[in-house]
């Protein structure tokens, strides 16, 4: 049994010892995953061909990056995609809070809607693609529209549900105080549905890189999509690892931003693991 | 101001439909009226109904029968001339105490509400606490809060349910006492629900004990103990002794 508290120094001395154990476990996973797929490859355990090997994706992306993509510049490609995951989530969320939360304050509205709403979210959204490339066109707006379709419901069913259970004693409490309807719904309601909107934004964000991409595969000029899909046509696994790799690091930049923004919008809760850290 | 008595049950009762689908009763011709000013108590058994009076008066609810009017007229919806504090927490838990307080006031459209604010923040002693959030503070603190966030709208009609039933014993006779101290200055009329007879006639005029639910009104106890008065000393005079074993022998 220690006599003592630790010392204020022992304790970051043995959260950064932990860290450092942690990191490079981390890293040696990475190492041994990566090694062995390029030494299986290297062998010709793993046919190059099909499989492509590490080294090959670095050279793509360095390929890539020096001199373009078959498709135009890399960076053009991959901010054409960005963009329409980008356009499609925000106007996902936003129409998602929007209807979320009118409808779960007009209860009669609600049940009207019910059954189409049910209806349009059993639809497997995905397929809608293909209707919105023969009405849009190849253009972004087509991938726009799908990114939108697929962030749209789940945005929209938190922020119906997050209404719905606001609790009716601080709902009563404002009422009380003097607050009117508007005012509940915006210093009442909306805050005490945000951390399941929240929540929702963490998902839907990837939801909406799927629709931009999907879109792309349909048809497409330009975009990470295009760059995959003619990548396969090459039979260039390699290819297709490097598109892959840029769009995690887009996923995961916006899922930095998210946590961030969570954190400043949220920062009246108890401290809590976050959507990052699981 | 009003024609009426600020407080008048007339005979009234109010069944619930349970979650099973059959009826509960609350209460069953309620028949009682209260003087302004007044600071009343209803005790009576859990789940007698004794809550459900004060959200018919707040116009949370609507009697199934019989009326109950706040200043001579039927209450029929939500009056923000009455304040509530509620038996659990009902703070605003995205609001610092600053804005908890300061929250009717806003709603209301009030102008320059900051001293009025900070008066507050002083009167319940919460002051230096002002931007911490309500899962930052204690029981007690988040009591004071919604007291405050009560008051500041000076109601003409407060009403109080079970309100410090969650805390312990201590803090519950602190603020029994800080209770007392802050109404004899505002000298509103008071609806105070409580199981515990002792803080009921350490802070009442009167205390009216209902029945086993459904609740009609079983007696009416007048409480001539001296105002000013300092609860936390009064449970052990003389007087207050006798009020209680009268009141005792009522309702066992």
């Amino acid at each position: 049994m220690a006599e003592e508290f630790l010392s204020e120094a022992a304790i970051k001395k043995n959260r950064s010892k932990h860290r450092i154990k942690v990191h490079s476990l981390q890293l040696s996973l990475a190492v041994f995953l990566l090694g062995s797929w390029q030494l299986l490859a290297d062998h010709q355990i793993l046919d190059p061909f099909f499989y492509g090997r590490p080294s090959g994706v670095m050279h793509q992306l360095g390929v890539w990056i020096t001199h373009g993509t078959s498709i135009g510049s890399l960076w053009v490609n991959a901010w054409v995609t960005f963009y329409e995951a980008t356009y499609g989530f925000l106007a996902g969320v936003i129409l998602g809070i929007i209807f979320g939360v009118f409808l779960a304050r007009n209860p009669t509205a609600a049940e009207i809607f019910a059954p189409y709403i049910k209806v349009s979210n059993s639809i497997p959204r995905v397929v809608l693609g293909s209707i919105f490339v023969l009405w849009l066109g190849l253009g972004s707006v087509s991938k726009v529209a799908l990114a939108f379709v697929l962030v749209f419901f789940p945005v929209f069913f938190n922020a119906f549900q997050g209404t719905r259970e606001a609790d009716h004693k601080l709902i009563a409490n404002a009422k009380l105080l003097g607050a009117s309807k508007r005012q509940i719904t915006l210093r009442v309601i909306f805050p005490s549905a945000l951390s399941w909107i929240t929540a929702s934004m963490h998902v839907s964000f990837g939801f909406a890189l799927i629709g931009a991409i999907v879109g792309e595969f349909l048809g497409a000029q330009r975009g990470l999509g295009l760059l995959i899909a003619t990548a396969q046509g090459n039979f260039n696994p390699n290819g297709v690892y490097a598109a892959m790799l840029l769009i995690a690091i887009m996923a995961l930049s916006a899922e930095w931003l998210i946590t961030k923004m969570e954190n400043r919008l949220l920062n009246w809760r108890p401290t809590q693991v976050s959507g990052s850290e699981l | 101001m009003n024609s009426g008595s600020p407080v008048k049950f007339e005979n009234v009762s109010k069944r619930f439909r349970t979650p099973k689908g059959t009826w509960y009763q609350a209460l069953a011709g309620l028949d009682f009226e209260i003087k302004a000013g007044e600071f009343v108590s209803l005790v009576g058994p859990t789940g007698c109904g004794k809550s459900t009076a004060l959200t018919l008066l707040a116009g949370l609810e609507q009697p199934s029968i019989g009326s109950v009017k706040v200043n001579g007229s039927e209450v029929t919806e939500i009056d923000t001339s009455t304040g509530f504090v509620f038996q659990h927490d009902a703070t605003f838990p995205w609001m610092n105490v600053y804005n908890n307080i300061a929250a009717g006031p806003k709603f209301r459209g009030v102008k320059d509400y900051d001293a009025l604010v900070r008066t507050w923040i002083g009167k319940v002693g919460l002051t230096g606490f002002e931007s911490n959030y309500p899962h930052q503070l204690s029981g007690g603190m988040k009591k004071r809060v919604a007291l405050a966030q009560a008051l500041i709208n000076e109601p003409t009609l407060l009403l109080m349910d079970e309100p410090f039933s969650a805390l312990d014993v201590q803090t519950r006779s602190i603020m029994t006492d800080e209770l007392v101290t802050i109404w004899e200055t505002t000298g509103s009329t008071v609806v105070f629900v409580t199981h515990d007879l002792e803080e009921a006639i350490a802070l009442s005029d009167r205390v009216i004990v209902l029945t086993a639910g459904p609740a009609k009104v079983k007696a009416d106890f007048k409480i001539d103990l001296v105002r000013p008065r300092k609860a936390r000393d009064i449970r052990f005079t003389e007087e207050f002794l006798k009020i209680y074993q009268d009141i005792w022998s009522v309702t066992s």
